[in-house]
């Protein structure tokens, strides 16, 4: 019955993934258990190991092995920009850009009012520490334009500003190499809207 | 059941769920079928039609099809016309549908409170003075689930309330005249009356009727806390 019981129990674990319900859970297992068990030793290493080794970097807040990653310590970064990401894959489509040389800090989330979650579950008394350190002249707002990402900034820019620092936000509009033949009318009409002198 | 097609429904996104790796389910109020929840296939991928337009507080025009509790959502369309909701304004939007959300129950229609869930949203995205169709909306939502308002006379004598007398106002009841003091919600008469014709331009008035209609929502949630406000208050606090 033992045996039984740890099945069970991995199936029941593999259903905390994303989009992972029962019958995806015991596909899992059974594969894991049967076809490569190596895998399986492998992703519990893996597991184990992150989950030891890996916590939150003390000034970005970004998944991190040392106290401070590697990112933060760079010289080569502009330490006077620091660019507020909602997740680490947002930090990576800021990185692939090679438009940016500052600092991020990353959120690990958004204000989401409906799902409970406010300025305490992100710790804005932390990125407020951090944006406050002296260095930092320039922030800029990088969440998603979203509602939840549009609340987040906005809330953000103010309590920011509150404390003397500079604050931006990413623009929005047509995506380059837009037509807008082929632009969704939400998108049009907010470019419009927040259109900009030519000059 | 109803598994029939809907097609060309006016609706309002109100939350969304990722559900499994590219879909989302998307809990709508549409005018004529009330609170529906709608599984939007692939909508979470990369190229999807649908990506970015269901956003909540943007009028869209739905078609779904369907006889299970979750209906699958066949088309999507923007309205539009509608500034985005900003700032401060965007959490007073997440209010009234936590709101919908919580009290509203599912496939129950209700015209009159979409119309009034439709003003208050461009009341706010025109950011004008947001509390008189707040107010209005909470007025309506009660009004529809059959909780409806007395505002015109005490419920223990039947007279008509007069504006410069206090009242206390109770619960599943009405005002009645205040005697001594008590925990319950006290207004005073022309509160009521500005309310009864949804008059807000006293600032007494926007007080008082803040904090009745706080009472009475939350006696109707049954003690259910809002996230929202919750939110809104901790953010006020910074």
């Amino acid at each position: 019955m033992a045996g039984v019981s740890s099945l069970d129990e991995l199936i029941e674990a593999l259903r905390c993934l994303p989009g992972v319900g029962p019958k995806s859970a015991q596909r899992m297992a059974y594969h894991l258990l049967q076809r490569d068990r190596r895998g399986a030793e492998r992703l519990a290493k893996g597991l184990d190991a992150a989950l030891q080794h890996l916590h939150h970097c003390a000034r970005c807040n970004n998944f991190s092995e040392a106290e401070v990653c590697d990112q933060c310590l760079s010289t080569r970064r502009d330490p006077t920009q620091l660019c507020i990401v909602e997740m680490p894959i947002d930090l990576n489509s800021m990185e692939q850009t090679h438009a940016y040389s500052g600092l991020y800090y990353v959120l690990m989330g958004r204000l989401s009012p409906l799902d409970g979650i406010g300025p305490k579950e992100l710790a804005f008394e932390r990125l407020f520490n951090r944006a406050a350190d002296g260095v930092v002249k320039e922030v800029i707002l990088a969440t998603n334009f979203t509602n939840e990402g549009e609340a987040t900034a906005h809330y953000l820019s103010e309590l920011l500003h509150a404390r003397g620092l500079k604050v931006s936000r990413i623009a929005r509009g047509l995506p380059v190499g837009g037509e807008l033949e082929y632009s969704d009318a939400a998108t049009v009409a907010q470019a419009l809207l927040e259109r900009r002198d030519y000059s | 059941m109803s598994n029939k097609r809907v097609d060309g429904q006016p609706a309002f996104v109100l939350h969304l769920h990722p559900y499994s790796e590219t879909s989302l389910v998307v809990d709508v109020f549409s005018r004529d079928h009330g609170r529906v929840p709608l599984l939007a296939r692939g909508a979470r991928r990369p190229r999807s039609a649908m990506r970015g337009m269901l956003m909540a507080f943007q009028p869209l025009e739905l078609g779904w099809f369907g006889g299970g509790e979750v209906k699958t959502l066949a088309k999507a369309e923007w309205l539009g016309g509608m500034p985005l909701l900003a700032g401060r304004c965007l959490l007073l939007g997440y209010y009234l549908n936590e709101l919908l959300m919580k009290m509203l129950a599912r496939e129950d229609a209700h015209v009159a409170l979409y119309d009034a869930y439709f003003e208050a949203l461009r009341a706010l995205a025109l950011g004008g003075a947001d509390a008189p169709e707040l107010r209005r909306f909470e007025k309506t939502l009660l009004k529809e689930l059959g909780y409806g308002l007395t505002l015109d006379a005490d419920v223990e004598t039947g007279e008509l309330i007069e504006p410069d007398v206090e009242y206390a106002y109770l619960m599943e009841r009405g005002p009645v005249r205040k005697v001594g003091a008590g925990d319950t919600a006290v207004v005073c008469g022309k509160t009521l009356l500005d309310m009864a014709a949804d008059d807000y331009g006293d600032p007494r008035t926007r007080v008082e009727s803040k904090l009745l209609m706080r009472q009475l929502i939350a006696h109707h949630m049954g003690g259910k806390p809002l996230q929202s406000r919750r939110v809104f208050m901790e953010l006020q606090e910074l």
